[in-house]
């Protein structure tokens, strides 16, 4: 029983990236419409900012130092969004998809080279916040309590979005914009300044994904690409562009993943796109899809 | 022996140049040793293996050049990343050989790349000495007995993942023959599935009693290993083989520290000499770790061997770190070359063709900071292996092997011959 107690918290703490991680992803491709493959790219700046900040300061600062990584993570990533935006993403509203795959994965590859050119090609390593907090019992087992820090942020993080979307006009004007652009744009919600808000909060909040994952590992080159690849299966899975389903999603992919790799090891990743690939089966347009 | 520099004479004040000692029947050009050394610069692997195995070829380019050169002539290093995949390194290997006409390539990492850029060395006619790929298929054939060497330019100046992985056995055999249950966390592609394979079938052969009751395929870079470390804490297991290196080989080390695994199980690391220096002094103690050789920047003793003395202290002096054994790859693979060429050139009189310089280094052996390397008939390099188990010791900044409880283990115990496949070599012991 303990046991499954902890393959459950496991699945919820890697279902808390992946909720970060797709939340940024959906909002940008439902508001915007931009299948964005730069996003595991504004993971790893995250990462990289914050494993910078606190391996620089933080042998020696207080913890607190951490709370600085990742509200620079959040900013920085955010503040690389909104030029994306305004950049290279803007021109492309209009183009089809094969557009927008192309400049993406451009701007992955330019950002990539962006991070080697600042940080080199070498490991950035910050556990410090991960050893100082240390361990709660569980029975027999103990669980590292930044794993469930980890969560407590997704919650909040999904509060937070949650409470914008639907609380405050500027959640109106965006799932407006969502729902139907022209009539949204008819209505006089200036579409373009809001798209540069979107992009910019799905970047801060892959940003922070990428800050809260390097205290348990380094930052490296390529360290966005398995978040990419696994919040895609959470957006298509749980609807493309919808809230509820990037957490129900998220949910699903992190405890198959959990238990699967106890259960089932030698199909860990085919598991996931095996349990895609049977609820689009049924569903074609994801759960959550519209 | 003692082809290549000895000890004493490297460490020497009155430095010789190194004559041709026949007869001088052909020239030695004037202009400098071409070597291209190819070793992750960036991506996971550069941190653990490539930049130290790089840093290393400066060093030891520049003892070399310190020294006279060979046959005076220096040796320019050109670095190059080997990051980029299969592909863009054969790319690479043919202009260096057929544009930029280098006198040798030395270099790769990853196994992959040492088996797609190997075949170019008889195929273009360029000399190719790979120094840190593992796997043991690159020099072996599909069936015993068959003929070497595969390739008649190209060399791997260590040895394979066989020694690491049949050294770890016999460790265990002999500091805990009462083991009933092992696991296996291994990366998910041809390096994790050949580790685990030589260690399970050594271990069924050695300890037929084991049992082994979990096999992990955690894919390469995962960030999270928590659901394996859980994995493994139900397992039951007492000891947990694993061929994870790099970021891979810190994330699950410190994530299974956070969740209790060492004090359930120990870890036998087939390659983690690096990481106790990496991860530093939360690295656990009495975990299993083999040096992929013997090579260790306190073994040999510096006391009995000077030799790692000076390169441990040499590299420590330039780069702040001590070496890991990627840079006594690097080491045995440049100085390879050079005791090759001073062999061959020895008996022709005057600077050898790659064909000469490949015969001279069949069968050669030279003193490493490690102790002797040979290389083998196959043109592949036999090393005695070294595994020692962590232990936190007064003076170091981050775990180190227990000096009580190291083990070498010597060549021909996890060597398999000239000839002979790993797996059919081990099938053949007696019980």
């Amino acid at each position: 029983m303990e046991n499954w107690v902890i393959y459950i918290l496991n699945g919820l703490y890697f279902a808390s990236f992946l909720f970060l991680t797709s939340l940024g992803l959906s909002i940008i491709l439902g508001v915007m419409g931009i299948l964005n493959l730069a996003h595991g790219s504004l993971f790893a700046i995250g990462a990289f900012i914050a494993a910078w900040i606190i391996g620089s300061l933080g042998a020696k600062a207080p913890v607190t130092i951490f709370f600085l990584g990742l509200f620079a993570a959040l900013g920085l990533s955010g503040l690389m969004g909104l030029i994306l935006e305004t950049t290279i993403i803007r021109p492309m509203y209009r183009r089809a998809l094969e557009y927008q795959l192309l400049i993406t994965f451009g701007a992955l590859l330019l950002i990539e080279d962006l991070i080697k050119i600042t940080w080199g090609g070498t490991a950035y390593y910050a556990s410090k916040p991960f050893d100082i907090m240390g361990n709660v019992s569980i029975g027999d087992n103990q669980y590292p309590l930044y794993f469930l820090f980890v969560m407590l942020i997704g919650i909040v993080a999904g509060l937070g979005v949650w409470l914008i979307m639907s609380k405050t006009r500027i959640g109106v004007m965006l799932r407006a914009i969502s729902t139907d652009r022209e009539m949204a744009k008819a209505m006089g919600i200036r579409v373009g300044r809001l798209n540069t808000l979107a992009f910019g909060i799905g970047a801060a909040l892959a940003g922070l994904a990428g800050a809260l994952i390097v205290p348990t590992t380094p930052a490296l080159l390529g360290i966005g690409m398995e978040p990419l690849i696994l919040a895609f299966i959470v957006v298509v899975l749980g609807g493309l562009g919808s809230l509820k389903g990037a957490l129900i999603g998220s949910l699903i992919v992190g405890e198959t993943r959990s238990i699967g790799i106890v259960f089932f090891p030698e199909i860990e990743l085919p598991l996931l796109f095996l349990i895609a690939v049977i609820i689009l089966v049924f569903k074609p347009e994801g759960l959550f899809g519209r | 022996m003692g082809l290549g520099l000895g000890a004493a004479e490297l460490l020497g004040s009155s430095v010789k140049v190194r004559k041709a000692t026949a007869a001088q029947t052909r020239s030695i050009p004037k202009s400098p040793i071409k070597a291209a050394t190819v070793s992750f610069l960036t991506g996971p692997a550069a941190a653990p293996f490539g930049i130290p195995g790089d840093n290393a070829y400066q060093l030891c380019a520049e003892e070399i050049n310190k020294q006279g050169g060979i046959f005076g002539r220096k040796i320019e290093l050109k670095s190059f990343d080997e990051a980029g995949g299969a592909d863009a390194n054969v790319k690479l290997a043919r202009k260096f050989i057929l544009e930029d006409k280098v006198d040798v390539i030395l270099g790769y990492v990853s196994s992959g790349n040492c088996k797609a850029v190997l075949p170019l060395s008889d195929e273009l006619g360029g000399l190719i000495i790979a120094y840190d790929c593992g796997t043991h298929v690159l020099m072996e054939k599909e069936r015993s007995p068959y003929k070497v060497p595969k390739y008649g330019l190209g060399f791997r100046s260590s040895a394979h993942l066989g020694i690491d992985n049949i050294g770890l056995v016999r460790y265990v055999k002999q500091y805990y023959p009462g083991i009933k249950k092992v696991a296996g966390i291994n990366p998910d592609y041809a390096w994790g599935r050949d580790s685990w394979k030589v260690f399970e079938t050594a271990m069924k052969k050695l300890m037929p009693e084991v049992k082994v009751v979990k096999k992990l395929w955690p894919k390469l870079f995962t960030t999270d290993f928590t659901a394996h470390v859980s994995a493994l804490i139900g397992s039951g297991a007492e000891i947990i083989h694993s061929a994870l290196w790099g970021g891979d080989a810190v994330t699950f080390t410190k994530q299974a520290i956070g969740m209790g695994l060492f004090k359930k199980a120990r870890m036998a690391f087939s390659r983690g000499e690096p990481y106790p220096q990496e991860v530093g002094m939360d690295y656990p103690e009495g975990q299993l770790i083999c040096c992929a050789g013997t090579h260790y920047f306190l073994y040999p003793p510096k006391d009995k061997w000077p030799l790692n003395k000076w390169f441990v202290e040499a590299y420590h002096k330039k780069y702040n770190k001590y070496p890991s054994y990627a840079c006594y790859h690097a080491y045995q693979a440049i100085y390879t070359y050079k005791a090759a060429v001073e062999k061959a050139g020895s008996l022709v009189g005057g600077w050898p063709s790659q064909e000469e310089i490949s015969k001279a280094a069949s069968g050669l052996s030279i003193e490493t900071p490690s102790g002797i390397l040979t290389i083998g008939e196959d043109h592949n390099g036999k090393e005695d292996v070294l595994i020692g188990i962590s232990k936190k010791v007064k003076g170091h900044s981050f775990p180190i092997l227990d000096p009580d409880r190291m083990a070498i283990f010597p060549a021909h115990q996890v060597n398999a011959p000239a000839g002979i496949r790993t797996e059919d070599w081990i099938k053949s012991w007696k019980a």
